[in-house]
């Protein structure tokens, strides 16, 4: 091989890759993709059965606390939904509705009341002094109601005037305030859960009581050649009186003339079979918002 | 594992680790002796092609001011003085080495026409031979770079892809900081191989091409130059 004749040849070529290899090292560099950082989001996996036992509790609670619901006073059990909020002996007064605004606090402060305090160990003591405040607001309450609507009175007298300039006088400033909650049994301390768990189960005998109600009231078409076509599951919510608190909706879908009485009679079946008073009001939590499948087979599951 | 530590693991490789000299640099001893040879393969690639860029244009060149000389109606003796002066090239050298023989046959003086014509056709086939060699030398190494250089390219990234696949195991981590060096620095070599392979494959077709219409232009150019001759030696004998 006669390199020399193909000297010029060999010296371009040589430099053009020496060129190019230069520039690729340049320009290959590695740049880092600009991906945005995200915190990361922690995830519980959880079975269906640990979710429908989510137990009553506030999340922040540690796990060793027995399993129980933040309590703060003896009566019928209902829990809060927010826990951070200040305890007050009064309904939530809503602002800006509608109606006259509710007498001014101005001359009550909130801070002067008594506030209730997480209660001490003892339970009788507290519940004493529970009473004790009780009765003391109540009375306090009588008063200010008099004095409320004498104001309101006078109010309606004075021609109401729009003032744009006042508006920022109207809005509620107040800190979130809502009621005590209440149980069976007092406990300062929440146990790990969720406000709104449910970790109690619609006993047995209250749902078979329903759906012997219902299957009683449910007459599909018989005879028919695909009785599985007659499957219709339906959501309904119902009020603490048992009776049905909004029009139950049909989740399950099919087509036919079969399907379609069978879902017609079903929905009158729920509501003929109103008020569901056999579903006790202690569970309400759990029977308020369920789903009923409506099977010819074993004609109801809850 | 916390999505925190690996974003942390994974960011100082991405901007370090994937530029070209450090792909190079940490890849097994194999592939760089691929992509060692590759780049040489390149290099000498694109002299081969340079070089009989050149030369082609030259040849052509000179086949073009030598058609034009022969064809002015200028005496062929003067032709043949001037060509075989210096280094005769193509088609000149055949038209030398056919006045060569000519003029050898009258010098001796014996006088026989018979053998002369094949004589000429022979040397003149000769030369055009000698000439196309010429042409056409180095360009199986274009051919072979052309076909073998994405094999090659292709045996170092099977290689990379192995060694990447044993880090996997020896790190017991699918996760993409851990497979990424190994892939870029096996797909690096297939690259490489691609680069070689193309431009050879393009300039070898071309200059295949090239070499055939020269040759077919030297043919021609013989017989017409044979069929003078023979003339010739007719009118003589």
């Amino acid at each position: 091989m006669k390199l020399p004749e193909m000297k010029t040849g060999l010296a371009i070529s040589a430099t053009a890759h020496a060129v190019l290899l230069a520039w690729g090292l340049i320009s290959f560099a590695a740049r880092p993709l600009e991906a945005k950082h995200t915190d990361a989001m922690p995830v519980d996996i959880i079975s269906d059965t640990q979710f429908s036992q989510l137990t009553k509790g506030s999340k922040n609670a540690p796990k060793e606390a027995p399993l129980k619901p933040l309590v703060e006073k003896v009566a019928e059990p209902k829990p809060v939904e927010d826990t951070a909020a200040k305890i007050s002996e009064k309904p939530e007064i809503k602002a800006a509705s509608a109606e006259p605004p509710p007498p001014a606090p101005a001359e009550k402060p909130p801070e002067a009341k008594p506030e209730n305090k997480p209660p001490p160990p003892k339970v009788d003591a507290i519940a004493e002094a529970l009473k004790k405040e009780e009765a003391q607001k109540k009375r306090e309450q009588a008063r200010a109601e008099a004095k409320a609507k004498a104001d309101a009175k006078k109010q309606q007298e004075q021609q109401p005037k729009f003032d744009p300039s006042q508006i920022a006088a109207l809005l509620d400033k107040r800190a979130p305030q809502r009621l005590a909650s209440t149980g069976n049994e007092l406990n300062p301390t929440a146990g790990l859960g969720v406000p709104t768990g449910s970790a109690p189960k619609l006993s047995q005998s209250e749902l078979e009581a329903m759906r012997a109600r219902l299957m009683q009231l449910w007459n599909p078409p018989a005879g028919v050649a695909n009785p599985q076509e007659m499957i219709v599951k339906i959501r309904i919510t119902l009020g603490r009186d048992g009776k049905l608190s909004g029009p139950p909706m049909v989740l399950s879908s099919g087509r036919g003339p079969v399907f379609e009485a069978a879902r017609d009679n079903a929905i009158r079946a729920l509501f003929r079979g109103q008020p569901f008073n056999m579903l006790s009001p202690a569970t309400y939590d759990l029977w308020k918002d369920i789903e009923i499948t409506f099977d010819p087979r074993d004609m109801f599951r809850g | 594992m916390n999505p925190g530590d690996v974003a942390q693991s994974v960011l100082p490789l991405t901007s370090s680790d994937l530029s070209l000299l450090s792909l190079f640099l940490q890849a097994h001893w194999l592939v760089k002796v691929v992509m060692l040879g590759l780049m040489g393969a390149s290099v000498w690639v694109w002299a081969i092609a340079l070089d009989k860029f050149f030369l082609f244009m030259r040849t052509r060149k000179a086949n073009d001011s030598f058609e034009q000389a022969f064809w002015s109606g200028q005496s062929l003796e003067d032709l043949y003085r001037t060509a075989s002066a210096g280094q005769a090239q193509s088609m000149a050298a055949v038209f030398v080495a056919a006045m060569r023989e000519w003029k050898r046959s009258f010098e001796t003086q014996t006088r026989s026409f018979a053998g002369l014509q094949t004589r000429i056709e022979k040397v003149m086939d000769v030369t055009m031979a000698r000439e196309i060699e010429r042409l056409e030398r180095r360009l199986l190494v274009l051919a072979t770079v052309g076909s073998a250089g994405p094999f090659v390219g292709l045996f170092g990234t099977v290689w990379g892809i192995m060694t990447s696949f044993q880090s996997i195991a020896a790190s017991k981590n699918t996760s993409l900081a851990v497979v990424a060096p190994g892939i870029a620095e096996a797909l690096f070599a297939t690259a490489i191989g691609l680069i070689a392979a193309i431009p050879a494959t393009i300039f070898y077709n071309k200059f295949v091409s090239e070499v055939n219409k020269q040759a077919q232009r030297l043919e021609g150019f013989a017989d017409e130059f044979s069929a003078i001759l023979s003339r010739q030696i007719d009118e003589r004998g």
